[in-house]
């Protein structure tokens, strides 16, 4: 970016809440698009274990996961300048990289019929790993997961087979039996439901 | 090849539950309609919030590696001051320079991370330059203002969707969930000039595989879109009855 966002850290205005790692997210970005290696090192730390959390959570494989991992966050080095604040936050679209790439990774070295059989595993409660945990990462968890018990059934199976099943919306469909505009409607409204619960704003 | 009903698929489109036509459908209906760039941006910080759940360490080797390989890739330079939300050219050009960090190429339409897996597992440093070229066709279809999205269902399972468009003289197309063609068989692509002509092979797949995207040249003024499973290799015209026909 060649804005003047190079210089100070702009003021945060507006949510109430702010979430400092999100922010530090935000200007580690824009400090590891203009080559600084030591911002990308804590960039990593704060990323890493999101990245690679996500990758392990859809392709279920630990070492084709942490391929993945390391795919996805020398990429976030590679397209830093690419980051727009404008858009969203830095968290988001490093962890829209992650999930596109992950899902298209396994989307395309997996048949479907052999995805298929994975679905009774991808669809019960998946325990999270028992790992290094930070207050404000159990917090949102929890955040999370109170709004997605606030989806109907369908909205909630719609969203999290897509999202951490990696599946298509028409393999959704089959996978609850359901019509197929249903399923986008589904997917849809409860991303709005979430949305408005866990207060997502985009400032443009 | 904007639908009616192509707003429903934001949701989809977010979580990253549609196919890769979808998804360069849609990223074209986001061009034309400015709201649902901003909808589509929160659907996406939303999703990804989804992420949280899953946090989990990685092996501490990463860290070294990741730094390593960090240290030995060159950056995009910056794109140029942007204000607001980028115009549909400047995705298309984003999603392009988002290249894979084996330099091949990038997620360009997603179609492309198929052909450059494909491509990968020949020779890597002769085929860049071809793989290239063919995500910069594949890009140019799929971004055509005259492309025309048609689809159909292969008889004994799987889906077949081809993009063509007459200005790029080219065409699409995404197999999806085929049944394997047993041994030594092949997937072939045709089109067919019309109803008193031969059809003309459009391409084979490698034996065995079952999924593709597939640039196809030359659509202009073909009748039709056929696939046939064939002998590995092959064959000049078709040896069995065509497993889907699609009028273009």
């Amino acid at each position: 970016m060649t804005d003047p966002d190079l210089g100070p850290r702009r003021p945060e205005a507006a949510p109430a809440v702010v979430r400092p790692e999100r922010v530090e997210i935000d200007d580690l970005l824009r400090a590891v698009a203009r080559g600084d290696d030591s911002a990308f090192a804590r960039l990593y730390d704060l990323l890493a274990p999101r990245v690679f959390g996500l990758a392990r959570r859809v392709m279920r494989d630990p070492a084709q996961a942490e391929e993945m991992a390391q795919e996805v966050l020398v990429e976030v080095w590679r397209t830093a300048s690419r980051f727009d604040s404008q858009r969203g936050s830095g968290l988001s679209w490093v962890l829209t990289i992650a999930h596109r790439r992950t899902v298209d990774r396994v989307r395309s070295e997996q048949a479907s019929a052999d995805r298929m059989q994975k679905v009774a595993a991808a669809s019960v409660h998946v325990p999270y790993d028992e790992v290094a945990d930070q207050v404000g990462t159990r917090l949102e968890r929890q955040q999370v997961r109170h709004c997605l018990d606030g989806l109907t059934e369908l909205q909630r199976q719609a969203i999290t087979l897509a999202y951490y099943g990696g599946h298509t919306y028409r393999e959704v469909a089959t996978l609850l039996d359901a019509a197929l505009p249903t399923v986008k409607t589904r997917m849809r409204d409860g991303l709005i439901r979430l949305r408005d619960c866990l207060s997502v704003e985009v400032t443009s | 090849m904007t639908s009616p009903d192509i707003h429903a698929l934001g949701g989809a489109y977010a979580l990253d539950a549609v196919d890769d036509l979808e998804r360069a459908a849609f990223d074209r209906h986001l061009a034309e309609c400015e709201a649902c760039t901003l909808e589509v941006a929160e659907y996406r910080e939303t999703a990804t919030r989804l992420a949280e759940g899953s946090w989990s360490v990685p092996p501490r080797r990463m860290r070294e590696q990741v730094l390593a390989r960090a240290a030995a890739t060159a950056q995009l330079p910056p794109s140029g001051h942007r204000r607001g939300l980028p115009s549909p050219v400047a995705r298309w050009r984003r999603l392009a320079a988002a290249a894979s960090v084996v330099g091949v190429l990038g997620i360009g339409a997603a179609a492309t991370t198929y052909a450059v897996q494909e491509q990968r597992l020949d020779d890597q440093r002769t085929t860049v330059a071809l793989a290239q070229e063919r995500a910069d066709r594949i890009q140019a279809v799929l971004a055509a203002p005259d492309a025309a999205l048609h689809g159909g269902e292969l008889a004994g399972g799987g889906r077949v969707t081809v993009v063509v468009s007459d200005t790029e003289d080219a065409g699409v197309v995404v197999l999806a969930d085929a049944p394997a063609p047993g041994p030594d068989r092949a997937y072939q692509l045709w089109l067919v000039p019309d109803d008193s002509v031969a059809p003309v092979s459009a391409g084979v797949l490698p034996a065995g595989q079952v999924q593709a995207t597939q640039l196809i040249e030359g659509v202009r003024g073909r009748a039709a879109f056929a696939v046939s499973l064939e002998p590995a290799g092959g064959s000049p015209v078709p040896s069995t009855t065509p497993l889907v026909g699609i009028s273009l």
